[in-house]
């Protein structure tokens, strides 16, 4: 799952619980599941390091 | 020219010699030719009468020996270094002593900037009619890459303003750059080398930058070669190539054409302090959804509850006014009423006496009336 997906569905899900329509079976599973992909995405934004690496490239090895 | 042959039996053989002056002959009955290449491996010795060269084909590398007489080449005073492309004038040679193949030049241009725009323009109308550049074939890029690859000179202000960019919108921005010729004869290759191991190395997005320069220096961002390697580029790529009026090829082939590096550094990232907005809103509607849920599931249970306990008294009303209604019918039907109007009954023993003839005269009986009732003698019957 991409990021973007899970934003895409976590965004539809509060669509879904904002509108009133889902009975409270399926409410508390949607609640669970968008917990879930709220964490997905918030570990995702977390976890990157941030780091800027240089490949060291064979071009780099030929240079004069 | 007649070349011997020394016959063995059936056999024909020739020496090396007569061989190869046999194919030296034929070659020189070809015609005088103009090849186009890049310069490469020149040789020069004041102590030699010719000068030699390779030339390459940039398309498919294929590559061809040249020489050239010294004085010839020194008088055209082209100082050609390796890569430069040149068209050279002459005739295909074998060198017979050692049987090698070559093309004997006998005059030497430098591949003029006309020569260039119309090679460009060819090779933009003949990528274009393979659709190379068309809109369906560009793809959006990732909302939030994993991993950005960016190819760049070493020194470049490029390279400053694209990690800038990314790093200012984005902290936690992962970045591989790929640093590499991005001008001269070596940089098509370097950098379409560049954007595979970056592609091997795994990112989901590349940025090739490369700030303004002359017609000359951005030329190898129209290199054939790395046009088709951004086209074909398995993740998605953003140029930024010179400035806003270069339209080098690659950046018709790329997915984005970003105007400045800076703007392509943008490009790649989210904002992260708007995405964080964004997905907080989206948590709070979860739970103001859910709690919504809830509540509204809460009410109608409560409404459930209330009818539940209301149910046992409609019940039993409903019982007691069954009740009264069956009472009312009872009292229709009882002789009680029929005994208030002043009618009587009259039992003689257990029987009710319904007929004179069923009793006899002196015959004791029992009247009942509404208000209690008498012991009766019967004193004659009809």
């Amino acid at each position: 799952m991409t990021f973007e997906e899970a934003q895409r569905e976590l965004e539809q899900i509060v669509q879904r619980l904002e509108s009133g329509e889902a009975p409270l079976d399926e409410a508390l599973k949607l609640w669970d599941r968008g917990e879930e992909l709220y964490r997905f995405c918030k570990e995702r934004l977390d976890t990157a390091e941030g780091k800027i690496e240089e490949l060291a490239s064979r071009a780099e090895a030929t240079k004069p | 020219m007649k070349v011997e042959a020394i016959e063995y039996g059936d056999r024909k053989v020739y020496s090396v010699g007569a061989f190869n002056r046999g194919v030296s002959s034929w070659l020189q009955r070809l015609p005088t030719v103009w090849v186009e290449g890049e310069v490469t491996e020149l040789r020069r010795s004041d102590r030699w009468a010719s000068v030699f060269f390779t030339l390459k084909d940039p398309q498919d590398g294929s590559c061809l020996g040249v020489s050239m007489a010294r004085g010839q080449f020194d008088a055209l005073r082209l100082e050609l270094v390796d890569g430069d492309r040149v068209h050279a004038y002459g005739r295909p040679e074998l060198f017979e002593a050692r049987g090698e193949f070559r093309l004997r030049a006998l005059s030497l241009e430098r591949f003029g900037l006309g020569d260039h725009l119309a090679a460009l323009e060819r090779l933009k109308t003949k990528l274009a009619a393979e659709g190379l550049f068309a809109a369906e074939r560009k793809r959006p890029l990732p909302l939030l890459p994993a991993r950005i690859g960016l190819v760049t000179g070493n020194d470049a202000a490029a390279k400053r303003d694209v990690l800038t960019a990314v790093t200012t919108r984005f902290p936690p921005a992962n970045v591989l750059v790929a640093e590499t010729y991005v001008q001269g004869p070596r940089a098509a290759g370097a950098v379409v080398e560049a954007l595979g191991a970056l592609c091997r190395e795994g990112v989901d997005v590349i940025v090739v930058a490369r700030g303004g320069g002359s017609f000359e220096d951005l030329l190898p961002f129209s290199d054939e070669r790395l046009v088709r390697a951004i086209a074909d580029c398995p993740v998605p790529v953003v140029s930024a190539v010179g400035h806003e009026q270069d339209t080098p090829l690659c950046d018709l082939a790329a997915d984005v054409r970003a105007s400045t590096p800076s703007v392509a550094g943008r490009l790649v990232v989210p904002d992260l302090v708007q995405l964080l907005e964004r997905l907080d809103r989206s948590r709070a509607g979860l739970e103001r959804g859910t709690r919504r849920s809830l509540e509204r599931e809460r009410r109608r249970l409560d409404g459930m509850h209330e009818r539940l306990g209301r149910a046992p008294r409609l019940l039993l009303e409903r019982r007691r006014a069954k009740l009264e209604q069956s009472a009312g019918r009872l009292r229709a039907l009882s002789p009680k009423g029929t005994l208030e109007r002043g009618y009587a009954i009259v039992r003689a023993g257990e029987q009710i006496v319904r007929s004179g003839g069923t009793v006899q005269p002196g015959e004791l009986v029992d009247v009942e009336l509404a208000e209690g009732g008498f012991g009766a003698r019967v004193e004659e019957t009809r």
